[in-house]
Parts: structure tokens; C-alpha cells; sequence
């Protein structure tokens, strides 16, 4: 039921005889669903669904956002409970928190639901919160959906501050997860809250996807058997860890942030680590990984030790590189890639994002064409093609696509991108 | 980045990263969350609750040991350890330092259910409560009188002024079904001691007043 760490260098040993620049995948597994867990009941549920109605949510998206709705109300039972929760201008409590006995009653409000005005996110996320937290149940799942096409341009605005408040939330047992419609939200907010949030990024250009979206949110929760994941590298005897592909965020003690985990998941975090001449038999580094678990109360852990083989340098040189730490590698460097054609794209200078693109495809050219490998290059070309027709729309995907290394994204089945 | 002489380098040897008095508060603060003071600093130096510096000439350098050391004090610090009560925890060697801040930061990341509930609808008041009490927000009323104040500024604090009979008045929420009303007129000395007088002559003042209740 636990989850294991792996470790996974890209040459199997380091120099004995001279410095060393140590790439190593760390890998955090975690076993699939066991089939007497499947037939088991599903912890609890305790949702809030904030749904944007602002302004430039009317017609055909709202009654997308309604349909979807209706189909999570559908979906939960008795023992779960659901707040529905509208911003425009003003937040309006819907539903208020309640055991979903009669989905009609959910129903019936939601498809009172009209377009408003302008959009007040932190505060329809503050309400919606609140509805979580006065059924704040250890034992369940709790977490807000937080639904938007807009930009806030309504209190608070900020992304740094609205993120900092969603953390402390999470610390205190209820995720949030950030759900951009349509091409008018904000990628940035809402990257920042999910991330703040524990929770899930999905991005939507068509109203159609919630459906599918809610589904597999509801999958993803009760498969989850990690939250507040966290990971410690500590480099020992002069080793040093100079970088973590994935960009992670770090919490006070040093320790980097992981996405929930779930049941048959793998996550692949890549660090580099520059060593000094290495001694027969020493470890590398230890790495913990840590997480609260939702059937035990205190925070579970686990450890690894790494040591590799010694040789002379010379010989190092001639060992073969994994090619599947390879592949990682360079996806993981294409992720952070995309935020340089972000930056680029925000100077306006379309010909150093194109350009920064094309260093990235350069860069994947050069490696075996795996399936993975052909999968992102593909998206590459997308997206040099989408940048010289809709920057919006294409700076969007970047940044969702970015967030991939460090966040749970969710990406629709029919689109052809795999999940990272 | 320069290097620590080795005289005062960890047991890994001398090849440790060192940072300027600057840097090292810049790190500390970006993990801790909390801007961290130069004085501060000195001041668990001469404690003896973060080890002595290495010199660069007349320049102070610390390492990798002294950021995990400051980070463990103000962790200890702020969960309400006296500075004695500290001293011993942070003599170990840089390994258990670290071991120490994980576990630590595992208390931090992981509350217990049952003071969950409280918690979570607790923060969630108080931001609330501070999200009323930041805006509008006093700090641009500093020094002068609010009816000198330029236009904008003027116009962007419409939303919590009314009229009341002559006089202009702004409303600020303090919490929630507390107010205090500011006359236009009416100037908040910009200096931090003036300030400070102030401010306590109103708490003696709204004290009084309590005290007349009683």
C-alpha cells in the first residue's frame, strides 16, 4: 500500500579520482489499486464547487458549468457532502454544505445559476473554503473546486497573495483545485493556486471537458493515498545538490513539495548533485519522503540511502548513459524550458519564444525517438505553430504544460497528450 | 560566492559554500517567511546559538551550518522556546541539525486532526476579518491631513468615507463590527516614535472609557 523511492543515475558509478556531476532520477512509485480496496467503499467526499458566473461566463459555457454540476452532484452519495458556492461581483452561497441524499435539490439550484458581473475568485474561494471548513472532516477528503474563466479584477488580485492564503489552508486539511475555462482565465493565478492548493490544474478550452474533468477529479481524490507530499535530498560528505529539474517548491526545512499521490502513479523528480573525488562506499545522499496518509493520523515516512560504485575518471567516461534517466531528463528540461518562451512571449518578442522552442525540439531530436519523446515534440510543434495565430491560447498550454513536472495537470484522454 | 577558509570549514573539508551576512538573511528569510535582522543574527552569535562567522578580511562568512542553525532556532523560536532552551539543540553535528529541522517541519506540515476543524474555519475568520481591516488601509494617510491628499488617492478612498454634516470622514474597519473614523482633517504623525505616542494615547483613552463601564 506504501509507496517506494528509486534511484536512477544517468551513469552508474562516479569518479573516484576527481570531480563528478552526478544526474540521478529520483522516482516515487506507488502501487496499483489493490482489487479488495475496489470493492471497498471510498473514503468520504467533502467538496465545494465555486463556480465563476461572472460577465463573460453566459451562455453556452454556463450551461456547460451547469450540466457538469449537475453530473458531480449525480455522482456523489449520502456519505459525501457538496456546497455549491457563485461569484460574480458578489459571492452568493448556493447550496450550503449538505449530505448529497437528493441530487435533485442540488440540481434544481444549480440550474438557477445566471451570468453576473465582474469577479471576486478570492472571495467566491473564501466562501466556498469556509463551506469546506464547517464540515471539516479528518477522515474524508476535503477540498475546494474552484472553477473560472476570468481574471480576478474583483478584491483581492494578486497571485502571491491569493496563493499564500490557499496554502494556509492546505496546511490546516483542505486542498483547493484551480479549473481555467475557455481562454480568458488567468494561467498564472490559477497555476499558483493549485500548486498552493495540494490540488489539481486543469485548463479546459471547451465547456464540454468538465464533465470528464470532474470524473477523473473524483478518481484522482479517492485513489489518493499521499497528501502534503514531501521530499528531503540531504547531500552528505561534501556531495552538494546544485538542481531539481522539476522546479519544485521548498517548504522552511529545505524539503521540495510533491503532488498528491495516487494509486498506480509514478512521479520522477531529476536532480543533479556535483560531487568531489568519491570514496569506495560512501553515501551519496539520504532522501525522505514524507506524506500524511488519510487512514493513519501521524505523518508516515520514508527513507533512502544512495551509494554508487567508484572508478577512475577516465573510465567513467566510457559508461553508457541509461537512456530512459536520459529521456526523463530531457522532458523535464523541456518543461522548464517553456518558461523561458513564457518570459520571452511576455517582452513580446515572439522570435526569441519561437526560437527558444526550436532549441527544445533541437534538444529531443537528438535522442532515440520513443514514444514519450515523439508525443513532446509534437506538442512543440503545436505550439510554434499556435504562438504566430493565438499568443493567448499558446502562452496558456506553455504554462500548463511547465507546470507538469511540479503539479497533478489534468489532461483530457482525447487530446493525445500523455500524463506526466 | 566565496569560499570559507578552512579554518573554520565544516568536517566535509574545506570546499563549503559561503555567504555574506546579506545572503545568508536573504535565504533564511525566503524559507523561514519572516524577514530576518542583521541584529538578530549578532545577536544568536554572541548567544552562542549559531556558531562564529569566518573572516574574510573584515568581512563575516557564514555557511551552509550556520543558515540550518539560524533556520532551527527560528523555527524553535517561534513555536515559543526560550533562547537557553534552544542552545543545546543546535550544538549537534550538521547531520542532526538537519534531522532535526525535517522533523520538525513534518509537525509543521502535518496538524492533527483533531484540532483541524477549528483551525481550518479559525483561519479562514481571520483572514477574513484582515482582509476587511487591509482595505481601505491607513498607510497612505501617513503625515498629512487627508484633505491635502492628491485627488486619486482621494477618489480611491470614496468607497469607505461619508458625509457627516460638514466634515468628511473615512471609515476603517478594524474587525469585524469595530470602525474607526478618521475626520479629513485629522493628520497620523509619519515618524515611528511620534506614531507611537499617539497610537498609546488612544489605547488610554479607549481604556478610560472601558473603565468607566465597569
Amino acid at each position: 500500500m506504501n509507496p517506494s523511492l528509486h534511484f536512477r543515475p544517468l551513469r552508474p558509478a562516479v569518479a573516484a579520482d576527481g570531480a563528478t556531476t552526478l544526474d540521478l532520477l529520483i522516482t516515487v512509485a506507488t502501487p496499483p489499486l489493490p482489487a479488495e480496496l475496489m470493492a471497498r467503499p471510498r473514503p468520504p467526499l467533502n467538496l465545494v464547487l465555486v463556480i465563476d458566473r461572472s460577465g463573460s461566463m453566459d451562455g453556452s459555457k454556463l450551461s456547460y458549468a451547469r450540466k457538469a454540476a449537475r453530473f458531480l452532484a449525480g455522482e456523489l452519495t449520502a456519505r459525501d457532502r457538496l456546497a455549491i458556492v457563485t461569484f460574480d461581483d458578489e459571492v452568493n452561497v448556493l447550496v450550503p454544505s449538505q449530505a448529497v441524499r437528493d441530487p435533485l435539490t442540488f440540481i434544481s439550484a444549480i440550474n438557477t445559476i445566471q451570468a453576473g458581473g465582474c469577479t471576486a475568485l478570492f472571495d467566491g474561494w473564501l466562501a466556498g473554503a469556509t463551506q469546506v471548513a464547517q464540515q471539516l472532516d479528518p477522515t474524508a477528503l476535503n477540498r475546494v473546486l474552484l472553477l473560472s474563466d476570468g481574471q480576478a479584477n474583483e478584491g483581492l488580485t494578486d497571485a502571491g497573495a491569493i496563493a499564500a492564503k490557499v496554502e494556509g489552508l492546505t496546511q490546516r486539511g483542505i486542498s483547493t483545485s484551480a479549473f481555467g475555462l475557455g481562454s480568458g482565465f488567468d494561467e498564472d493565478l490559477m497555476g499558483a493556486i493549485a500548486a498552493a492548493g495540494d490540488g489539481t490544474l486543469a485548463q479546459i478550452e471547451s465547456p464540454r471537458q468538465l464533465a470528464d474533468l470532474y470524473a477523473s477529479e473524483l478518481q484522482g481524490l479517492t485513489s489518493t493515498i499521499g497528501r502534503k507530499v514531501s521530499l528531503g535530498i540531504r547531500a552528505k560528505h561534501g556531495a552538494e545538490l546544485v538542481d531539481v529539474l522539476n522546479d519544485l517548491p521548498q517548504n522552511v526545512a529545505g524539503n521540495h513539495q510533491l503532488p498528491n499521490l495516487r494509486h498506480g502513479q509514478e512521479l520522477n523528480v531529476g536532480v543533479r548533485l556535483q560531487l568531489p573525488a568519491w570514496a569506495a562506499n560512501q553515501e551519496i545522499a539520504s532522501v525522505r519522503l514524507a506524506w500524511d496518509s488519510p487512514q493513519q493520523q501521524s505523518r508516515q515516512s520514508l527513507v533512502e540511502h544512495l551509494t554508487l560504485p567508484v572508478q577512475p575518471q577516465a573510465e567513467l567516461e566510457e559508461l553508457q548513459c541509461d537512456p530512459v534517466v536520459a529521456e526523463q531528463f530531457a522532458l523535464l528540461q523541456a518543461n522548464r524550458e517553456r518558461r523561458q518562451a513564457i518570459e520571452a512571449l511576455d517582452q513580446g518578442d515572439l522570435q526569441g519564444a519561437l526560437f527558444s522552442i526550436a532549441a527544445m525540439d533541437q534538444r529531443l531530436a537528438d535522442l532515440p525517438q520513443s514514444e514519450a519523446i515523439q508525443c513532446e515534440r509534437q506538442l512543440l510543434a503545436e505550439k510554434r505553430e499556435l504562438m504566430q495565430q493565438d499568443r493567448n491560447l499558446s502562452r496558456k498550454r506553455l504554462r500548463r504544460e511547465a507546470l507538469r513536472s511540479s503539479l497533478n495537470v489534468w489532461e483530457a484522454d482525447d487530446d493525445n497528450q500523455t500524463n506526466s | 560566492m566565496a569560499k570559507l577558509p578552512s579554518s573554520s570549514a565544516s568536517a566535509h573539508g574545506a570546499d563549503v559554500v559561503a555567504y555574506g551576512l546579506d545572503q545568508l538573511l536573504e535565504l533564511a528569510g525566503e524559507r523561514l517567511g519572516e524577514e530576518i535582522t542583521p541584529r538578530t543574527v549578532r545577536l544568536y552569535a554572541t548567544e552562542g546559538l549559531i556558531d562564529r562567522p569566518g573572516k574574510d578580511g573584515r568581512r563575516a562568512l557564514y555557511g551552509q551550518r550556520h543558515l540550518l542553525q539560524l533556520l532551527l532556532v527560528r523555527t524553535l523560536a517561534r513555536r515559543g522556546l526560550s533562547l537557553s532552551a534552544i542552545a543545546p539543540l543546535v550544538a549537534g553535528d550538521d547531520e542532526a541539525l538537519q534531522e532535526q529541522l525535517s522533523q520538525l517541519d513534518d509537525g509543521l506540515e502535518a496538524s492533527t486532526p483533531a484540532r483541524e476543524s477549528n483551525d481550518a474555519l479559525d483561519y479562514l475568520q481571520s483572514i477574513q476579518s484582515s482582509a476587511s481591516e487591509a482595505s481601505p488601509s491607513l498607510l497612505p494617510l501617513l503625515g498629512a491631513p487627508l484633505s491635502s491628499r492628491s485627488p486619486s488617492l482621494r477618489a480611491s478612498r470614496m468607497a469607505g468615507r461619508s458625509n457627516a454634516s460638514s466634515s468628511r470622514w473615512h471609515r476603517f474597519q478594524l474587525a469585524p463590527g469595530v470602525e474607526l473614523h478618521l475626520s479629513e482633517s485629522a493628520s497620523i504623525p509619519p515618524t515611528r516614535a511620534r506614531r507611537e505616542a499617539w497610537l498609546q494615547r488612544l489605547i488610554d483613552r479607549l481604556r478610560e472609557q472601558l473603565d468607566h463601564q465597569d
